[in-house]
This record gives C-alpha cells, sequence and structure tokens, in this order.
C-alpha cells in the first residue's frame, strides 16, 4: 500500500473525528487513525521481495522486525481502548437514550 | 545488582495489584501500605546507590544492544518524582482506605495505575512511553467513571478518546524519528541530533510529540477534558489527576523538549506565550465557576500555564521556579482537593454560594483549606510564595509580562475570595457534622506540613537538590507581606464589587463549554499551528 493512500486514509480519519457528533462514530474515527497508522508504520519497514525476519545466513532482503513488534503491541492497546469506549458508550445510551455528543454533554 | 531495584518500582505495585484483584476480599487492601513502605525503602536505597555512582541509572532489560533494547534511566529529575509519586500515592489511599476500601477494584486500578505512572517516568525508550500513556489514560478513565454516574460517563469517554488520539499524534512523531535514527533510544536520539542534515522530518515530529503533550498537559486551548473529568470524578481521584498525572506532561516536555530536542525553534518563547494565556484563561473561567471542585479544577489549567512560564525560560532561577511549582502544586492542590471532599461530604453540596460557617462545623478541615488557600495564592511563609517568587525572576524588567502575571496573581485572589468565604458565618441550613475521621485529617495535614516546610526551609532544601542558592528570597522581609496583603485587598474587592454581581460576561463565561468535537478540531488546529511555526 502506497503511503500516499495511508495518509488519505489518517485525513479521512481526522475528518471523522471533526465533523462528527455521534460517539459511535467518533470511536470508530479514532480507531481508523489508529489502522492508518500502523499501515504507515509497517510500510517503513517492509521491503518488495523482502521475507519474514529470521536470518538464515543466506538471504539479505529482511524486512525490518522492529516496525513489526512495536506495531503488534499498538494493535492491542487499540483494541483495549475501542473496546472500553464501546462499553461506556453503551452504558451513555442505556443512561439517556441518546449517542449524540450535543445531547449528553 | 542494583540495576534491579527500578525493575522493582515498576513491577512490585502490577503484581500487589493482581494479587489484590485475585484474592476478592477487604483485608487485603491493607497490602497497598505493606507495598508504600517497601517502595519508599526501594527508593531510598536507589538514591543512596545512585549518589555514591551515577552510571546504575541505566537499566537495559534482556542485556541487547541498546539501540533495540528498552532501558530504564534514572537521572536526578525523574528521582525527585519518583519521590513525589510514592508520596502522593501514600496519601491517596490513606485518605480514600476507609472509604473505599470495601470495593473490589478500586485499589486494584489506583496501584496498578502507580505501577505505570513509575515506569512511564523511569522509561528510556519512546515506544514504551506510548504503551504507558495509553496505559494511563486507560486506568485514569476507568477511575473518573468508576461511580458510573451519568456526568462521569460523558467525561471518562471524552477523556479516554481525546487522549487516545494524543497518543496516536505521538506515535506518529516516533515513527518519524525512527524513520530519522533507526532507533527509539531516547538518549540515542539526543546524542544524535547535532549529527542530522536535514531536518525537515524532525521538525514535523516535534510538532506532533508537542501536540500531544500540550494536550496532556490541559493547555489552552486544549483544555476542554480537565474540568468535566475533574468535577465528577471522587475528591481523591481528582486530587490524583491535579496532583501528579497532568504532570506527566510537564515531565515529558522537560525530558522531550528541553532535553531531546535540545529547545529548539525558539519554541521556548512560544511555550512563554502558551503559558500566559493558559494561565488567564484559567483565572478567567475559574472566576466565574460557583461549583467549588470547578473552580480548583479551572486552578490547575491556570498553575500548569505558570509551570510553563517557569520552564520556558530553559535555564536559571525561572526555570528551577517552574520545576518546583510542578512539585508544590501537587502538595496545595492535592490538600485542597482533599479538603473539597469532606466539606462536599458533610454539605452534601457543591456549590459554595450554600457552603457557610466552615469553621464552626469542621474547625481542623476549614484550617486546612485556609492553608492551602494560602499557599496557592503564593503567602509567604508557604511553599507557593518560594516557586512564584523564583518564576518571576526572569521577567521582572519586562514591563508586559509582568503585568499579565500580576493580573494572574489578582484572578487567583479573586477566585479564592470566593472560596474562603466559605469559612465564615454559619451554616445556611441544618448539617449532620459526621466529623471527618482521623484516617482523612492525617494524610491533609502531612500535605499541609510539607507546603510548610518547603515555604520556610526553601535554602537548604534548594541547595540539596538542585544545588542552586535562593537567600535572596526573604519570606520575613516587610515587603513581601505588604505585596501579599495589597494584592489579597485587591482581589477581596474586587469580588465584593464585580464579580458577586455576576454579569453577564461571568454568565456566558460559566456557560460556555467545549464540545467533543471542537477539541478534536483545536487539537488540529494546535498541530497545523505547531507545523507552521517549526518549519518558520
Amino acid at each position: 500500500m502506497h503511503p500516499i493512500l495511508t495518509i488519505l486514509v489518517m485525513l479521512i480519519a481526522i475528518y471523522g473525528l471533526i465533523s462528527s457528533t455521534n460517539i459511535i462514530k467518533s470511536v470508530f474515527a479514532a480507531t481508523m487513525l489508529e489502522s492508518s497508522l500502523i499501515l504507515l508504520f509497517l510500510n517503513l519497514g517492509a521491503i518488495n521481495g523482502g521475507i519474514i525476519p529470521i536470518f538464515d545466513g543466506v538471504s539479505i532482503a529482511i524486512v525490518d522486525p522492529i516496525p513489526q513488534a512495536l506495531m503488534i503491541t499498538t494493535i492491542v492497546i487499540g483494541s483495549t481502548v475501542t473496546s472500553l469506549a464501546l462499553i461506556i458508550s453503551i452504558k451513555i445510551f442505556h443512561n439517556n437514550g441518546s449517542i449524540d455528543w450535543k445531547d449528553i454533554l | 545488582m542494583m540495576s534491579i531495584y527500578p525493575v522493582i518500582l515498576m513491577f512490585l505495585p502490577i503484581i500487589v495489584s493482581l494479587v489484590m484483584y485475585l484474592v476478592k476480599k477487604p483485608w487485603i487492601h491493607f497490602l497497598v501500605f505493606a507495598l508504600q513502605l517497601t517502595l519508599a525503602f526501594v527508593f531510598v536505597v536507589l538514591v543512596m546507590a545512585y549518589r555514591q555512582d551515577p552510571s546504575i541509572g541505566l537499566v537495559i532489560f534482556g542485556g541487547w544492544d541498546q539501540r533495540i533494547a528498552i532501558t530504564f534511566l534514572i537521572d536526578d529529575i525523574n528521582l525527585i518524582f519518583i519521590g513525589l509519586t510514592i508520596f502522593f500515592f501514600f496519601i491517596i489511599y490513606y485518605y480514600s482506605f476507609k472509604s473505599n476500601y470495601r470495593e473490589m477494584k478500586f485499589f486494584f486500578f489506583l496501584t496498578f495505575l502507580e505501577g505505570v505512572f513509575l515506569a512511564a517516568l523511569m522509561t528510556n525508550d519512546l515506544f514504551n512511553l506510548f504503551v504507558y500513556l495509553e496505559l494511563m489514560s486507560l486506568l485514569i478513565t476507568l477511575l473518573i467513571t468508576y461511580k458510573k454516574v451519568e456526568n462521569a460517563l460523558k467525561a471518562g469517554l471524552q477523556y479516554l478518546l481525546l487522549s487516545s488520539v494524543a497518543a496516536m499524534f505521538y506515535l506518529i512523531g516516533v515513527l518519524l524519528l525512527y524513520y530519522v535514527f533507526g532507533t527509539i533510544n531516547l538518549s540515542l536520539i539526543q546524542s544524535g541530533m547535532q549529527d542530522v542534515l536535514d531536518y525537515s522530518v524532525i521538525k514535523v515530529a516535534y510538532a506532533f510529540m508537542m501536540t500531544a503533550f500540550l494536550l496532556k498537559g490541559a493547555v489552552f486551548p486544549l483544555y476542554a477534558w480537565l474540568p468535566k473529568a475533574h468535577g465528577v470524578a471522587q475528591s481523591s481521584i481528582s486530587a490524583l489527576l491535579s496532583g501528579l498525572m497532568v504532570k506527566i506532561a510537564l515531565y515529558l516536555i522537560i525530558r522531550i523538549h528541553h532535553g531531546m530536542f535540545g529547545s529548539p525553534y525558539g519554541f521556548n518563547d512560544m511555550l512563554l506565550v502558551i503559558g500566559f494565556a493558559s494561565s488567564l484563561i484559567g483565572v478567567v473561567f475559574a472566576m466565574s465557576q460557583k461549583d467549588l471542585k470547578q473552580i480548583l479544577a479551572y486552578h490547575t489549567v491556570s498553575q500548569v500555564g505558570l509551570m510553563l512560564i517557569g520552564l520556558s525560560f530553559g535555564e536559571g532561577n525561572s526555570y528551577m521556579g517552574g520545576f518546583l511549582h510542578i512539585i508544590n502544586h501537587a502538595f496545595f492542590k492535592g490538600l485542597l482537593f482533599l479538603v473539597a471532599g469532606v466539606i462536599i461530604k458533610v454539605y452534601q453540596t457543591k456549590k459554595v454560594s450554600e457552603i457557610r460557617g466552615l469553621f464552626k462545623t469542621l474547625p481542623w478541615t476549614s484550617v486546612l483549606l485556609v492553608i492551602g488557600i494560602l499557599s496557592i495564592t503564593g503567602a509567604p511563609l508557604w511553599n507557593g510564595f518560594i516557586s512564584k517568587t523564583l518564576i518571576k525572576y526572569a521577567f521582572k524588567d519586562n514591563l508586559l509580562w509582568f503585568t499579565l502575571f500580576q493580573l494572574i496573581h489578582i484572578g487567583t485572589m479573586i477566585s479564592f475570595s470566593k472560596v474562603i468565604m466559605m469559612v465564615f458565618g454559619s451554616p445556611l441550613k441544618e448539617v449532620h457534622v459526621s466529623r471527618a475521621s482521623w484516617t482523612q485529617h492525617i494524610p491533609m495535614t502531612l500535605l499541609a506540613i510539607v507546603s510548610f516546610i518547603i515555604g520556610v526551609a526553601y535554602v537548604p532544601l534548594f541547595d540539596w537538590l538542585f544545588g542552586i542558592d535562593v537567600y535572596r528570597i526573604n519570606v520575613l522581609s516587610m515587603d513581601v507581606w505588604f505585596d501579599y496583603f495589597i494584592y489579597a485587598l485587591i482581589g477581596f474587592n474586587l469580588y465584593l464589587f464585580v464579580i458577586k454581581k455576576d454579569g453577564m460576561f461571568f454568565k456566558w463565561v460559566r456557560q460556555f463549554h467545549i464540545q467533543f468535537p471542537t477539541s478534536n478540531y483545536l487539537l488540529v488546529l494546535v498541530l497545523v499551528s505547531l507545523l507552521l511555526i517549526t518549519s518558520l
């Protein structure tokens, strides 16, 4: 995936954060921002035709392993944040029957 | 062998929290005091070992090459913060123990948060720091929404989403730095900073990281989450948030802006402007609030601004003043929030105008309240005076900055005139004086004593902590007392004749709320302006 495309996804996510007044959409946009970031970071370490980073003494084109290690952690944290945000959204919906930022604040 | 101590500081609270979660019996929560004792002991041993041999501060996990390993770094700055953290968490445990020890998860979250916070102070790895920042915002959200009352849920969700977006911005910065340096080790990047040929990518990374810190520190215009979160959380949690959790941003500004990037692009001046703006806006908002906890919360915004003003000078007395104000603020604002908790529980209301006659109902609590107010308004003999005097030092000849600083001073006086009115008179309606128990009074008194000690014994303390001489500050000279009383008089009169009338402007300010989409918009706006400023 070309970096420009990932940056495009990032911009869409930021637009969603700014414009949407729906809580679920806001959570969605935050998740999207995170996903685009993961794709961008993985792009940095990727080499066309590179192999998995297990050194066998022969191949030279190996993919940079550090971005992958970091991004796995980011995915775990991101899913935690998303699930907590969704749980709180459900509680808010049960309490006042609306998931619009304008209604609840 | 000595390098095990930083690891204990991080893992022991987390292990203890897991034990408490698994045992699920109220008595297990007494473990937190054993934990605090052990941590204090480990901390003292660590300080003594570090004084003898500073090289033990570097801990490399797994024995890998430093470029890829996770490392912890202990230095003079974060030792002070670690000591503060252990002391402050002890206060919070003590204060909330009686009211919360039957609840199964409260101390689990709190203790876990302590471990994560200590780790965030010690880590020397930028990505590791991101993990801790995210964990901190998760745990703080859980603590804010702990009572599951309606406002708390909204405030918690807003805090969670905003700080996770900010953490994403921070991560973009880390990514760009990895792209340039091929490592995410903070000290390696710091030493490699001079050898870079093309700074354009680093500038972008800098803008992204600073935006995240400004949001974490609740600086104008990104402060929207703070008053909401502080207003709805339990008082002990508000004290923790305001006293300690906001300070991570200022710590990171010291560590990354001043340390790693080396105060670049004239951004110190920018910090000065942001500091003044945030201080003034915070004070104006605090003046117009009627809710006790909202007043204190907006004052946190204002005091963070003062710290930024101090830190923006980068070195010298003002910088030290800003640094000391970070610590002093933890003591007096913690004290004020804890006192507010006791008062709100007895009077069953948060409205300042409905609380009167504190001295009759809660004598010792009202004395502590007065001590907190004296500290935050910068009365001589209390710790706020020392740091405020030091912050003033660098611009005492610059008329504009000095006038603004005195305006902030008067604003603080005005809003605390409103608070101090609670002490006098007699209660408006019948109150059940369930005397605050000694488990709440002892921690509050400890905070007050520390405020007094810093305010009196500042000369040896500064010599010992920072090695600088501050004998020129004289708390006993007539000038400073005269000054204080003049400003207090001005503030009190302005309160009586302007604020009490509650004009249109203050009503408008009180109803002014920043919605979540708007605060995202402001976040992007700050980011874009930082990008423009750095690229100039």
